[in-house]
């Protein structure tokens, strides 16, 4: 008898219960969707995050004592250590080299112009660099061997790779090319613009050169002027050296065993976990291949990277969780405007029952027994409207593939998609069906309640 | 013979100001059928509703089947209503969108179990064993009414209360309709009715009249019955 009355009471008010499904079937799409986007992405967009800049920085073991004045880092010369222009391409023969995206090397000094300190730094701009040839051997300590073999090829390493979203006003500097860029804040306080030249000096050294751009970074590079790495070399009296060098690696977010290699360095874990963590790429094993492949070189990864990745990722679910509970909040809103429609035209069918013998408990169970089973329903259809939405977005955003993407965990947010439907469905209905249980029968058959 | 329904002194006031029963004191025997009478607004219905449980006085004893009504809670006065009354309703309050049949089994369903064969035998004893799979809206007001006699006996009630149940019916139906009464009488069933039709009122075992909430001690009653006794008038 409850089945027929629910399905008929249901049919009966077709359009409030096409109300009630459109109002959580909107809400559980948009709940679905975003589960399943913010399952979907966070890989994806740590990667797209890594194609936004560095996340490894290589200095010199030793590193050399800095004083800061003004806002300036400075280093005696006899303190300064550097790492080898030539040993650059190593980078791309380590066990993740193809997951190195790009790198660039820094050398950078305090110049003055016009009797002011500002800071030049020399990079790779665009170069073309030869990947040395041939194979490499991984041995592990639990005795596997991994060999890989390194073809002959070309990598295009430097800035314009590295921070893809420099503007430059004027044009890019060539490879070798003497001339600067400078920094937007350095060129509006010095009141410089593309075209002119001027002139720098460094421990007696006076160069003039000319202006061929203008970057804006968003960054600290705005204060800064850019140089080619061969023309500082050259002006530092420093020939194939470089302070610093700036690397951009696709890595996975760590888990428990990167965690712990961190914690106790890698040489200390076993050597079954030492495989796994070596041949998984984590930032921290990432890091290690590079120390080993640059001797000289410490690797840190670059906080501010992690930091803006983890900082934008959280604040993207937060967003995500405030439109699905918006959206569930309007959805019980619908819920209850239309339970209260519904209960008001159905109040002398309450009062029958009532007058019949029903007890409260039970008009409220057929009422709440409605509203979960449209809340089940609207479930439904909006986890499969949700997957298609999620699927189209994945692929208009993310460029992923379209349709045919497969979405992790679908078998999660399908139940929790349901059992938030349920809930907007069951809260929405709650008010209006506590007053249904309190109306008086007398009255209610009188049509005067 | 022990009364099945004691009112003793019942009281029945609406916020204080509007009295629709004034110290009411009547006794009904099983197997009884009385009609209430009296003017609109006179208290008939309220004393009805008192009696199905529906509505408590506010003061006075209230006694069917040996319950006090007073005293119980709604829950309590829900079961009583399920458990111990029949009611028919002037407007049928019929479910719309439930069959004839389907409308019996509510009444079942909100007793205990639902059970299809019992209620079509319902629907056959009020002769509408045709007219099962029929919607309300299908029906004429007399089979409306004759299924809302099925829904009032389907669960065996003790007694069958009645609101003007021939009230929007005509003649014709009208005639039909007391006839089931009639028969529910003759097989033993406790009746009380609610109407303004002395004709309907005439065919009850005794009339009490009702006016501005009190019980008028002129009453009458149907041939070869005893007369109604008022416990005020006994007292």
């Amino acid at each position: 008898m409850l089945g027929r009355l629910l399905l008929k009471s249901l049919w009966r008010q077709k359009s409030r219960t096409l109300l009630v499904l459109l109002s959580v079937g909107t809400a559980a799409t948009l709940i679905s969707a975003f589960l399943s986007i913010a399952f979907t992405i966070t890989e994806r967009m740590a990667q797209e995050m890594r194609s936004f800049g560095a996340n490894i920085i290589l200095v010199p073991k030793a590193e050399p004592l800095e004083v800061e004045i003004a806002g300036l880092k400075y280093v005696a010369p006899e303190e300064a250590a550097y790492l080898d222009e030539p040993d650059l391409a190593k980078i791309k023969t380590i066990f993740w080299r193809h997951n190195i995206v790009s790198f660039a090397p820094f050398l950078s000094r305090v110049v003055q112009f016009q009797g002011r300190p500002v800071l030049l730094v020399g990079t790779w701009f665009e170069r073309e660099i030869s990947i040395p040839e041939g194979k490499r051997l991984f041995s592990f300590a639990g005795g596997s061997k991994r060999e890989v073999a390194t073809a002959k090829g070309t990598f295009r390493a430097g800035v314009r790779s590295l921070a893809p979203w420099w503007q430059v006003e004027g044009r890019w500097l060539r490879e070798g090319e003497e001339g600067i860029l400078l920094g937007s804040a350095v060129a509006r306080a010095l009141k410089v613009g593309v075209g002119s030249s001027i002139p720098l000096s460094y421990e007696g050294k006076l160069a003039l050169v000319p202006v061929k751009g203008i970057v804006r970074t968003g960054g600290s590079e705005e204060d800064q002027i850019l140089a080619d790495l061969e023309f500082t070399q050259k002006l530092f009296s420093l020939p194939g050296k470089v302070d610093k060098i700036q690397v951009s690696a696709l890595a996975t977010p760590d888990n428990a065993l990167a965690i712990r290699a961190n914690r106790i360095k890698p040489a200390k874990l076993s050597p079954q976990d030492y495989e796994t963590w070596y041949c998984t790429p984590y930032l921290g094993s990432i890091i290690y291949q590079l120390e080993e492949a640059l001797p000289n070189a410490k690797g840190k990864a670059i906080r501010q990277v992690s930091e803006a990745e983890g900082a934008f990722l959280a604040k993207m679910r937060l967003t995500l969780v405030l439109i699905a509970a918006v959206a569930l909040f309007v959805a019980s809103l619908a819920v209850m405007a239309t339970m209260v429609a519904a209960i008001f035209e159905r109040r002398q069918e309450i009062g029958l029952m009532k007058a019949l013998g029903a007890e409260r408990s039970q008009v409220g169970f057929l009422f709440l027994l409605e509203g979960s089973v449209s809340g089940l329903l609207g479930g439904l259809l909006g986890y499969g409207a949700g997957m298609a939405l999620a699927r189209f977005l994945l692929a208009r955003t993310f460029s992923m593939a379209g349709a045919g993407v497969a979405l992790p965990l679908e078998w999660v947010i399908l139940p929790c998609t349901l059992l938030l439907a349920v809930s907007v469905a069951l809260l929405g209905a709650f008010f209006p069906v506590r007053e249904a249980m309190r109306l008086d029968p007398v009255r209610t058959l009188r049509g005067i309640g | 013979m022990v009364p099945l329904i004691v009112l003793k002194d019942v009281i029945r006031d609406y916020n204080g100001k509007v009295r629709a029963l004034d110290r009411v004191s009547l006794e009904i025997c099983p197997g009884e059928w009385v009609a209430v009478m009296g003017a609109s607004g006179s208290g008939k219905t309220t004393l009805l509703n008192m009696i199905a449980a529906l509505d408590q006085p506010s003061s006075g004893l209230l006694l069917v089947d040996g319950i006090d009504l007073v005293s119980l809670t709604e829950e309590d006065r829900a079961r009583f209503r399920r458990e111990k009354v029949g009611l028919i309703f002037q407007q049928f309050h019929l479910v719309p969108y439930l069959t004839a049949l389907e409308n019996v089994m509510l009444a079942q369903y909100f007793h205990s179990m639902a059970d299809s064969d019992e209620a079509a035998q319902a629907l056959g004893l009020v002769g509408l064993e045709d007219r099962a799979a029929h919607l309300p809206s299908e029906l004429s007001g007399g089979e409306q009414q004759r299924v809302c006699i099925a829904r009032a006996l389907i669960n065996e009630p003790k007694i069958i209360l009645a609101d003007e149940p021939t009230g929007n019916l005509d003649a014709k139906n009208e005639d039909v309709v007391m006839g089931i009464f009639q028969d529910l009488h003759r097989a033993g069933h406790t009746l009380l009715f609610v109407t303004h039709d002395p004709h309907i009122g005439g065919q009850a075992d005794r009339i009490i009249e009702l006016n501005h909430g009190r019980l008028l001690p002129a009453t009458s009653h149907a041939e070869g019955e005893p007369p109604v006794r008022a416990l005020r008038d006994i007292a």
